[in-house]
């Protein structure tokens, strides 16, 4: 049991005894309203604390008596001695209820309706029945993008109730597009000013789709003490774009009712900008001009935002291996390109040099066009997961969120479709696993709804893809004692608790203690993580116990073709992916011969260790004097690859190396050079490892 | 420094909650039992909010509400009322008093820290 | 026999290692190659040459020689890669085979094929589809797709990952 239910049961063990005095007391003196207040008091704090800690039978029955002792207290119900008897009986069954849950037994629980029966037919018949709040918390559909015009004018004393507007106005900012103008037109001369008053409000301009309660919410404290309107200008679902309505600034004005239509109507005849002439003419302030026009950019940017998404309905559909074959042709050009380039400079022809530089510049536009064709947003593959939490959770009896974000980042779709099998996995386990049953969340302080977030970013040539979920965390020595079980980790090795965590992704691993229908397909997460090394991705997981889990993919862009730094050690070629490449530096044999303590540059200070990639790979002839470290980063760590020179950057067309060559470590596939030199294309994330 | 808080409430598991949910978040706590109380650990303490209980012996959250408003130097500060659902008029009450905002018990952890975000920068 | 993938077509391309002639069915065969550049895969098994380019298309070689147990080869001007085409955890894959010399298409008769004996080969005989026989020479031939599962490419492999993710540990250790 937790700390707070503990705390919780001794205090309420107090708080009966203590209310067994004041019934008693009370019975001796049924006028003393001081001992009623302190009864009402004890039932107060039992039920509220008890609905607290998830102690809601005592809470809900507790709730009954309280209301009683209300109405004691504001006379409606005399203090008898039947009241007494009653209330004391309530008292001892707050009590079985209380031993109850410490002791796990049942209680009887029409002992507790009959109580309450009798309790209620002591209250007069016009107070009867029992106010129930049955709090519904009913889902409502998503709603759309709709625009809302705010006025939030306070009353002058308001800062005199701790409010800070500010944090109203940038709450407001939290919840979509907003824009606030404020209008200062009201701030008196200085001699007629009340130093602690405030005199300025604000209008608004709001595109959220988090709905109006949302928006009601933000002034939910302050409703009292200013004036807020809040009206709906542009509801996105009653409009196709093309019907979409542009408001003029008059009309605006009109409808803030900063001007008259009389006003509006003389300053139309004029031929200056309407909102010049109307400030000009004193017929409406700056501000709120200022405010109608920021109103009137903000419907048109949605507006423009809707007509980019109609306009993209207007596309062509194509097979998707017409677009396959599109990029397989580009590669070989590509490869084909290379061999020009490289010839033309052979031959040392100007015009020949020319031509190829052309075709050069034609082939990598190209190349990134046929790519951006193969590109799908991410989004169509997260929603197919809502679903599959949904019915998850409902079969396991969890009551699980799915959120997302980011889901217009692109992906090439060959990504995308190897990717949902490993997505599916890892949220299969998180609500299998990690995200906890409603009671047991609650006892751990947690909201009875556990949320999956899954969100995409790009971060340079590759996207991050996030899986985040507020469940259990994984519990470093569980794992621990089941890797040394299988005999992944020495009993006595030294690890640091992100490492153990990690070791879930090694082969055989599975934290599964019972394999349920959902998870345990005997897939783990070594396959996961070969599914993602397969992408050419990698997969970094933080966890804290009791927290959550996330799980990162970092995955390319694309499979079929990147910009790569060709290198060459020995004889020969390999190929960095240039998207985690930092920066190229020299080392000298001195340099190296230096370093005795282990092979570590300073770059600016910074320490980054460096592998010499000949030793790694045992090629063995005379090393140049000069070598060349290619600094590498990748989940934010720094490695150096030492090479024996750097020719410079190659469009990369990756071939697969074919099943034979599957576990073949730290190497991701080849590529074709311009000459027709296989080149290997090294996996950076897996030397990192 | 991390924000200072005083959470005054007459039930030790109250207090006890309210105290590990804003330090979990952040915020420096300081508790009292009641109303006196309250006052007179509010001086000198640089508290920055209160988060007062409605109902409590000694004095209540009403009328401590209005004797910190009277203070000098806790013109502006916010003050959050816990109150129960039954007790809706005594939000208007609390407000009339003076309170910046309030929380319906039961209540979970994050809507606690949630309206201290709310009023408190 | 149970291999369904090769009716009996009767035609096989035989070719030399370390001076024994072996076969192989002439439908998984796609192309004979003169040695080219093999692009050496970092810590590989040895009889995992590397890769060349056939084409624009990367494809494995093995040397047979090496996968056999049998010494390694000076290359020749005979030496030379087949272009196998075999049935890889269901999937079909090309792979480049290295032997001494390559020698002639030839028809087998069913009958003229017996099965492997229990002793008397350097090789596995699960490797072995039968033997056959030609101008009194014995001729070895070879159920490719045995010798190219999955967990033969990997057997050396797999060891050198198990002593690597060992060392790993105690690094970490």
């Amino acid at each position: 049991m937790d700390a707070h239910k503990q705390a919780f049961i001794e205090e309420a063990y107090e708080l009966l005894a203590e209310l067994e005095r004041s019934l008693l007391e009370l019975e001796d003196n049924p006028g003393d309203m001081a001992m009623v207040g302190q009864v009402f008091r004890a039932m107060h704090t039992i039920k509220g604390s008890g609905a607290m800690f998830g102690f809601e039978d005592i809470a809900a029955f507790t709730h009954n008596v309280e209301n009683v002792f209300d109405q004691v207290r504001s006379g409606t119900i005399p203090v008898t001695r039947e009241l007494v008897n009653l209330t004391l009986t309530a008292r001892d069954h707050i009590r079985e209820l209380l031993d109850a849950s410490v002791s796990g037994k049942t209680v009887n629980e029409s002992r507790g309706v009959d109580i309450v029966l009798a309790l209620n037919r002591l209250v007069p018949l016009e107070n009867g029945g029992i106010p129930q709040g049955g709090k519904g918390e009913e889902k409502k559909p998503a709603p759309d993008m709709v625009t809302y015009r705010i006025r939030f004018k306070p009353h002058q004393d308001l800062l005199a109730h701790g409010t800070n507007p500010v944090l109203l106005l940038s709450e407001l900012r939290d919840l979509g597009d907003c824009a606030v103008t404020a209008h200062t037109e009201n701030i008196p001369v200085l001699e007629d000013m009340d130093p602690e008053g405030l005199y300025i409000f604000w209008d608004a301009v709001l595109t959220t789709d988090k709905g109006l309660n949302a928006v009601r919410d933000v002034f939910i404290f302050v409703e009292d003490d200013a004036d807020i309107t809040i009206e709906t200008i542009l509801d996105e679902d009653d409009f196709t774009s093309a019907e979409m309505p542009r408001p003029k600034l008059g009309e605006i004005l009109l409808k803030h009712g900063d001007i008259s239509g009389e006003a509006l109507h003389q300053a139309l005849g004029s031929q200056k900008r309407i909102g010049e002439i109307l400030v000009e003419e004193k017929i409406a302030s700056r501000a709120s001009v200022t405010a109608a026009l920021t109103e009137q950019n903000q419907i048109r940017k949605r507006l423009e935002q809707r007509g980019e998404s109609a306009a993209q309905i207007s596309s062509v559909r194509v097979p998707s291996e017409k677009l396959d074959h599109l990029v397989d042709l580009v590669g070989e050009l590509v490869t084909v390109q290379a061999r020009l380039s490289q010839k033309a400079a052979k031959q040392g022809d100007p015009d020949l040099v020319a031509i190829a530089e052309d075709v050069e510049s034609l082939t990598s536009g190209l190349r990134d066009n046929a790519m951006s064709i193969r590109m799908l947003q991410i989004g169509t593959t997260f929603a197919t997961f809502k679903r599959l939490v949904r019915d998850l959770s409902g079969e396991l009896g969890k009551r699980i969120e799915l959120t997302t974000a980011g889901g217009e980042t692109e992906l090439d779709k060959t990504v995308i479709d190897q990717l949902k099998d490993p997505l599916v996995h890892i949220i299969r386990n998180a609500v299998d696993h990690a995200i906890e049953k409603p009671e047991e969340r609650l006892a751990a302080g947690k909201d009875a709804t556990g949320t999956i977030q899954l969100s995409a970013e790009h971060s340079g040539a590759h996207v991050l893809i996030r899986i985040r979920d507020d469940g259990k965390g994984l519990d470093p020595q569980v794992i621990r004692k089941k890797a040394v079980e299988k005999g992944l980790i020495p009993a006595d090795a030294d690890l640091e608790e992100n490492e153990i965590q990690n070791l879930i992704f090694a082969p055989g691993f599975s934290t599964a203690a019972a394999i349920t229908d959902l998870s345990g397909r005997g897939v783990g997460m070594d396959v996961v993580k070969k599914s993602i090394e397969n992408l050419r991705g990698a997969i970094d997981l933080v966890s804290r116990k009791g927290e959550g889990t996330t799980i990162t993919l970092k995955l390319p862009l694309t499979l079929a073709i990147i910009d790569g730094l060709l290198v060459q050690i020995g004889e020969g070629f390999f190929v960095l992916p240039l998207s985690s490449v930092e920066e190229c530096v020299e080392l000298t044999e001195s340099q190296r011969k230096s370093s005795k303590n282990g092979n570590i540059l300073n770059i600016r200070g910074d320490i980054v260790p460096y592998v010499r990639l000949r030793d790694e790979y045992d090629i063995r002839n005379k090393p140049p004097a000069l070598e060349h470290v290619v600094i590498m980063e990748t989940f934010g760590k720094r490695v150096g690859f030492v090479v024996d020179r750097v020719i410079g950057g190659h469009q990369t067309v990756i071939k697969n190396l074919g099943g034979a060559f599957r576990d073949a470590k730290d190497i991701s596939g080849a590529t074709i050079l311009g000459d027709g030199t296989v080149a290997l294309i090294i996996d950076v994330n897996k030397i990192m490892e | 420094m991390a924000k200072k808080i005083l959470t005054v409430d007459d039930s030790a598991s109250m207090r006890q909650m309210v105290t590990f949910t804003l330090k979990g978040a952040g915020y420096d706590v300081v508790e009292a039992v009641d109303g006196r109380d309250a006052l007179s650990k509010i001086k000198g303490a640089d508290i920055g909010m209160v988060i007062t209980d409605l109902n409590m012996p000694n004095m209540d959250g009403i009328e401590l509400i209005r004797q910190i408003r009277a203070l000098p130097g806790f013109r502006f500060i916010p003050i959050i009322l816990l109150t129960t659902e039954s007790q809706d008029n005594k939000k208007k009450e609390g407000k009339e008093a003076g309170a910046t905002g309030w929380i319906v018990k039961p209540f979970k952890p994050e809507q606690l820290v949630a309206v201290v975000k709310k009023v408190f920068a | 026999m149970d291999n369904t993938n090769m009716e009996n077509t009767g035609q096989f391309l035989s070719f030399v290692l370390d001076e024994e002639v072996y076969a192989l069915d002439i439908h998984q065969v796609r192309e004979v190659l003169d040695l080219t550049t093999i692009t050496k895969v970092p810590r590989m098994p040895d009889f995992m040459r590397g890769v060349i380019n056939l084409r624009g298309g990367v494809v494995p070689v093995v040397d047979l020689r090496l996968k056999f147990g049998l010494n390694a080869s000076e290359k020749t001007v005979d030496t030379c890669i087949i272009i196998i085409e075999i049935d890889l955890d269901g999937e079909t894959t090309l792979i480049g085979a290295l032997a001494d010399s390559v020698q002639e298409v030839m028809d087998l008769d069913q009958d003229q094929i017996k099965a492997p004996p229990k002793i008397g080969t350097r090789l596995k005989t699960e490797f072995i589809r039968g033997m056959g026989k030609k101008n009194d020479r014995f001729i070895i031939i070879l159920d490719i797709d045995k010798v190219f599962t999955s967990s033969e490419l990997s057997q050396v492999a797999d060891k050198e990952n198990e002593t690597a993710r060992f060392d790993e540990q105690v690094q970490r250790a």
